[in-house]
C-alpha cells in the first residue's frame, strides 16, 4: 500500500514536470535551443503559414461562392479558378516551399568539432561513451548526454537488440538506432540548459519510460565535467555510504553495475561511478534525491515494466537508505 | 440483316484497337514518372552507401531529369491532339460514342502527361539543391 501510494506520488510529479517542461521547451522542437532545431522550427512556422493562408483562400473562395453570391458561375470563370487556383497556384506555391526547404535543409551528418559521443540504446536505457578527439578509449556513462555549449559535437548511434531512435528535440532532428548499424547525427547547442531527450521509436515494454537528460554547458564546464566523469569513483565517505558499499556488494550489484575503482565490473547494467551527480534516474523515470534512490532500488518493476533489473524490496528498508546513501554519494 | 452490320462491326473492332492501344498510351507518362523516380533514388542510394562521385551521378540524373520531361511533353503534345478539343470544340465529350471515347482517352493522357511532369520536376529539385550525400 504505501509502496503503491509512493508510486502514485511519483507519477504526479512526473506528470506535473512534464507538463511544466511544456511551458519551459525543455523538450519542445518549436522552442529551439540547437542549431538544427532552428533551421526545422522556422521551416515549421513558414509552412505553418503556408497552410493557413492556403486555407484561408479555398475556404473564403468556397464561402464567397456558397454564401455571398450563389448561383452558376460564367464557364470561362469556372475554367479559369480550375486553372489557376486548382493547378498553378498549387503547385508553383508547393514547388517554392518545396524548393526553398530543400535549401535550407540541415545536414544531419555534418562532421562535428571533434567530440564524438557514442550512444547505444539498450532495454530501456542508454549506454553513453565520450570519445574526446584523438582519445584512444572511451570514458564511459549511461543515460545522460553533456555536451559544450556552441561546438558541434558527432553522436555515433547504435542499438543492442531492437531499435531505438535517439531524439533531443530542443537541439536538432532524431536519429533511428540499429542493431549492428551505425548511424550518425551532429547537434550544436547553442543555448546552456538542461533538455529533455526521449526514444521515439516503439521499442517495447518500457519504451515511454526511456528518456534521458541532456545538459549543454558552457565548454570550460564541460571540460572539467568531462575530465571528473574519467575519473575513478569516489571512496564512501559517510558511515550510512560505507554500510551501503558493503550491501551493493553482498547484493551482488556489481555483476551488472560498473563502479571504476572497485571490483565491480559489470556490464549488463548502466555505469554507476557517478550515478549521483545524474539529473535523473533510471533513464529519466526518477528525479535523483536520496528518495528516488530508495524507490528505485525497491520498485525497480513498478516503475519500469519489464525492467532487466531485479528489484530489491525484500530488501529491509533501512538497508535501501543504506543503498541509497552511498549511490548518491557517488558524485 | 447481316450485310448492313459487316462494316460497323469492323469499324467498331477498328475503333477498339486504337482503343487497346491508347489505353495503354494514356499510362505512358506516369510511367515514365515512376522510372525516372526510381533510377534517381537506387542511383543516388547505392552511390552514396558504395562510394561514387555524387556530382557526377547528380549531373548525369539532371540530364536523364531532362531526357524525362522531353518524353512527356511529348506524350502529353500527342495527348493535345488526340483529345482534338480545339477543332471540335467539345471540351467534355460527354456523349459516349467511339469518337468521344478517342478524345475524352486524349483529355485524360494529356492531364496525366501535366502532373508526371510537375512529379519529375519535384523530384528533380534535390538533385539540384541539395549537395552530396545528406
Ligand atoms: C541483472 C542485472 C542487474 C542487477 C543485479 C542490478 N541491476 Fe541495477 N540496473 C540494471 C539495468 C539493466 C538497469 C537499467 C534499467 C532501465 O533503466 O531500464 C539498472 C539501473 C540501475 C540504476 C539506475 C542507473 C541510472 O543511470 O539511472 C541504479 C541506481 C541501479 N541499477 C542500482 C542497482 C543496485 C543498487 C543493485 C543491487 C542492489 C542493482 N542495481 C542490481 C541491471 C541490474
Ligand atoms: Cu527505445
Amino acid at each position: 500500500m504505501r509502496g503503491f501510494r509512493h508510486t502514485v506520488t511519483l507519477a504526479g510529479g512526473l506528470v506535473g514536470s512534464g507538463l511544466m517542461s511544456g511551458c519551459t521547451g525543455q523538450q519542445s522542437a518549436l522552442i529551439p535551443r540547437g542549431e538544427d532545431a532552428a533551421v526545422q522550427s522556422t521551416l515549421f512556422f513558414v509552412m505553418l503559414v503556408g497552410a493557413v493562408v492556403l486555407w484561408l483562400m479555398l475556404n473564403g473562395l468556397f464561402f464567397y461562392l456558397t454564401r455571398v453570391r450563389p448561383g452558376a458561375v460564367p464557364q470561362r470563370l469556372a475554367n479559369g479558378m480550375i486553372i489557376i487556383g486548382g493547378l498553378v497556384v498549387p503547385a508553383v506555391l508547393i514547388g517554392a516551399l518545396l524548393a526553398w526547404g530543400l535549401s535550407i535543409l540541415p545536414d544531419q551528418q555534418r562532421s562535428g568539432d571533434g567530440l564524438t559521443i557514442r550512444v547505444t540504446g539498450e532495454q530501456w536505457w542508454w549506454r553513453v561513451e565520450y570519445w574526446p578527439e584523438g582519445a584512444e578509449a572511451p570514458i564511459v556513462s549511461a543515460n545522460e548526454i553533456r555536451m559544450p555549449v556552441g561546438e558541434r559535437v558527432e553522436f555515433a548511434l547504435g542499438a543492442k537488440r531492437v531499435i531505438h531512435s535517439f531524439w533531443i528535440p530542443a537541439l536538432g532532428g532524431k536519429m533511428d538506432m540499429f542493431p549492428g548499424r551505425d548511424t550518425r547525427v551532429s547537434l550544436k547547442a547553442t543555448e546552456p540548459g538542461v533538455y529533455r531527450g526521449q526514444c521515439a521509436e516503439f521499442c517495447g515494454a518500457s519504451h515511454a519510460w526511456m528518456a534521458f537528460a541532456a545538459e549543454a554547458m558552457p565548454p570550460a564546464d564541460f571540460a572539467a565535467w568531462l575530465d571528473h566523469e574519467a575519473s575513478a569513483a569516489v571512496a564512501p565517505s559517510t558511515p550510512d555510504a560505507v554500510a551501503g558499499a558493503e550491501i551493493f556488494a553482498r547484493e551482488g550489484c556489481g555483476a551488472c553495475h560498473t563502479v571504476r575503482g572497485t571490483d565491480h565490473i559489470g556490464q549488463v547494467g548502466p555505469d554507476l561511478t557517478h550515478v549521483g551527480a545524474r539529473h535523473t534516474l533510471g533513464a529519466g523515470r526518477l528525479g535523483a534525491t536520496l528518495e528516488d534512490f530508495a524507490a528505485w532500488i525497491s520498485h525497480t518493476d513498478e516503475l519500469k515494466p519489464e525492467v532487466e533489473m531485479p528489484a530489491y524490496g525484500h530488501l529491509p528498508e533501512e538497508e535501501h537508505r543504506l543503498l541509497a546513501a552511498y549511490l548518491k554519494g557517488l558524485q | 440483316m447481316k450485310t448492313p452490320q459487316e462494316p460497323r462491326a469492323q469499324e467498331e473492332r477498328r475503333e477498339f484497337r486504337e482503343e487497346a492501344e491508347s489505353l495503354f498510351r494514356i499510362t505512358f507518362a506516369p510511367v515514365i514518372w515512376a522510372a525516372h523516380f526510381l533510377l534517381c533514388y537506387c542511383t543516388l542510394a547505392v552511390v552514396c552507401a558504395k562510394g561514387g562521385d555524387p556530382d557526377f551521378w547528380r549531373t548525369a540524373l539532371v540530364g536523364l531529369t531532362l531526357v524525362a520531361l522531353l518524353a512527356i511533353t511529348w506524350t502529353g503534345w500527342r495527348a493535345w491532339r488526340q483529345w482534338d478539343a480545339h477543332n471540335t470544340g467539345d471540351y467534355a465529350n460527354a456523349r459516349g460514342e467511339d469518337e468521344d471515347r478517342h478524345q475524352f482517352l486524349g483529355q485524360a493522357a494529356l492531364l496525366l502527361a501535366i502532373i508526371s511532369a510537375i512529379g519529375v520536376i519535384y523530384t528533380a529539385l534535390p538533385l539540384v539543391l541539395v549537395e552530396g550525400c545528406r
